[in-house]
């Protein structure tokens, strides 16, 4: 297991004031951050830019060293066998750098391999092994500057895959690819955490995504954790609830007071919106009362046009996450 | 730690496919050397080369083209791995230098690797120069074959050192490249490629020293011009040993510390 505990990421940076004088300024990067990555599982990390993401990942990639707190990956410490370390994590990030463009996919390959000391038959079949998970055996020995996109992403994942990882950082993997590609991308990514235990961390701005493939989501603002839990569990706390929309050509005052009642205890907020046709009901709750509204409409013989029902969203928790957030700030 | 020599051989396979993806590639190098040799050359000859000349209290005016051809031979040796370690910032760039240190392997060992491959071309210029001398250079003086391919070892060598210590210069900083500026010019004015040290002021031979090309250079010239034996160029070469073993360990040191401040500073991704 990954566990990192405490973590914090202070940077000095240096400030110019005038043609000369320069002045030292800390940010806060990450600030007491508790993160636990199990083998075979998928962690999102997400966060609104500037959120410290990219910081957490690095530290917890050892290319950076926390200011202060901990990480241990499957009981050996990062900060004091990075070494050790080096060898059980990779990382892939999205976008077209961290490749040799000149070079083939084959020879890419076969040289971040001798970082992680593989070399002859051993090196060569993992190579063959890896360009057929990701589909480019066909490539396999043209330069990646002639690649798509998409294959050079491929590419990234095989690299990233060289050391045979038990844990597996990704920055954004699916960053500016086709719909078909990341589609496929986000397949891969959790056949290695199911079919091959690995431990993943993901970062994505693709919100569905995140809600997809992971097990648990680390929301985190400003480098300090917000929230820790399942996304449907976030969806369930933070959201306002499924809005539940019913077309029907009429409604009488008494069937709408007596509904009113009926949703009374589960919180639920009802509003009409008269529309050219007919009337619109439009009932938001956290609880699922799609079943109860449906019956007293039935009861009360009124007729149905039309249905919608729109479930929240990660993306709709993390948009009130960030909007409390904001204001919180302005408040303070 | 991977097997320092399988990461040095990795290495230079990868930037030797980086940096000569084309035949011709080998041709302009030797196009470049070959245009500054000779213009070095006919510059000097308008002045007074005779038994009266300056130059000829430190050597045979009649030597001018072999002291001029072993002097740039051995400026681009070194030449070459200023340019290599200036490479280093589109590493930066693609953000490959970040995946290396992401990995175990031998620091030094990348960072010699990529000082020889950067080398592979000098075995091209050497048996190019030293056939060119051959053929026409007059006052060469060597007391047997062997002194050729010492020569070259010593070049080598000295150079991958040199160029070693260049690179872990560049692993500190994306503007480290006032070096090329710092570090090019006056290695060529100083160093002995078109002047001999001993014609220079004081403070011109205090900055000589500090350039191991300067070492080079003397030894190169006791064995091609002055016909040296092995055992008359071990002071020199016991000289140039210390020099390449201070840089060595040095190197060693700023590595440790430049991965280490970019620990801290997360610089690497910097460009």
């Amino acid at each position: 297991m990954l566990s990192a505990v405490n973590l914090r990421k202070v940077y000095i940076t240096k400030e110019k004031q005038g043609i000369f004088r320069t002045w030292k300024k800390e940010v806060i990067a990450v600030e007491s951050l508790d993160l636990e990555i199990k083998p075979g599982e998928i962690v999102g990390l997400l966060g609104i830019n500037g959120a410290g993401k990219t910081t957490t990942i690095k530290m917890l990639s050892t290319l950076l060293l926390p200011t202060a707190g901990s990480i241990v990956i499957d009981g050996i410490d990062a900060l004091k066998e990075p070494m050790k370390v080096k060898k059980m994590v990779n990382m892939i990030a999205g976008g077209e750098r961290m490749l040799y463009w000149r070079l083939t996919a084959r020879e890419n390959l076969s040289y971040f391999g001798s970082l992680y000391g593989l070399n002859g038959k051993a090196l060569t079949d993992r190579i063959a092994f890896l360009l057929k998970e990701v589909e480019l055996e066909e490539a396999a020995d043209i330069p990646v500057e002639r690649y798509s996109k998409g294959m050079k992403q491929r590419l990234q994942i095989a690299r990233g895959l060289i050391n045979d990882p038990c844990y597996l950082f990704l920055d954004e993997p699916t960053l500016g690819l086709d719909a078909p590609i990341a589609k496929h991308l986000r397949e891969y990514i959790r056949h290695l955490a199911v079919q091959e235990g690995k431990g993943i961390l993901l970062t994505s701005h693709y919100l569905s995504e995140v809600e997809a493939l992971c097990n648990r989501v680390y929301i985190i603002d400003r480098g300090a954790l917000v929230l820790h839990d399942t996304p449907e569990n976030i969806i369930r706390d933070v959201s306002a609830g499924a809005i539940l929309s019913v077309w029907v050509s009429e409604l009488q005052n008494t069937m709408l007071e007596s509904l009113t009642k009926v949703l009374l205890p589960f919180e639920a907020s009802l509003t009409v919106i008269k529309q050219s046709d007919g009337v619109e009901l439009r009932v938001q709750s956290k609880q699922d009362v799609t079943a109860l509204v449906l019956q007293h409409l039935f009861e009360h013989g009124v007729t149905l046009q039309r249905l919608e029902v729109e479930k929240p969203k990660l993306e709709d928790a993390i948009l009130t996450l960030a909007g409390r957030a904001v204001a919180a700030r302005e408040t303070a | 730690m991977i097997s320092l020599w399988r990461v040095f051989w990795s290495e230079m396979k990868k930037s030797h496919r980086l940096n000569f993806h084309s035949k011709l590639i080998y041709f302009s190098l030797l196009v470049w050397p070959a245009i500054t040799y000779a213009s070095a050359y006919y510059s000097l000859q308008p002045f007074n080369l005779g038994a009266h000349s300056p130059l000829n209290r430190f050597f045979s005016s009649e030597k001018i083209g072999v002291f001029l051809l072993t002097g740039y031979l051995g400026y681009i040796f070194f030449w070459s791995l200023v340019q290599s370690a200036w490479q280093m910032s589109f590493e930066r760039y693609s953000g490959t230098i970040e995946l290396i240190f992401l990995s175990p392997v031998s620091r030094l060992g990348m960072i010699y690797g990529r000082a020889a491959a950067d080398l592979l071309e000098g075995v091209w210029l050497f048996s190019t120069f030293t056939l060119l001398a051959v053929a026409s250079v007059k006052g060469i003086n060597a007391v047997g074959w062997w002194s050729i391919p010492l020569g070259l070892v010593i070049l080598v060598v000295s150079a991958v050192i040199w160029g070693g210590f260049l690179n872990v210069i560049f692993l500190f900083s994306r503007d480290s490249s006032f070096l090329y500026t710092v570090l090019d010019e006056p290695m060529l004015i100083f160093s002995g490629v078109r002047i001999p040290v001993a014609a220079m002021p004081l403070w011109g031979k205090a900055i000589a020293f500090v350039f191991p090309l300067t070492y080079v250079l003397q030894i190169i010239r006791e064995l091609v011009m002055e016909g040296m034996g092995f055992r008359q160029i071990l002071p020199s070469l016991g000289v140039l040993f210390a020099v390449l073993i201070l840089l060595f360990l040095l190197t060693g040191r700023l590595a440790i510390l430049a991965e280490r401040h970019a620990l801290k500073t997360g610089n690497l991704t910097l460009f």
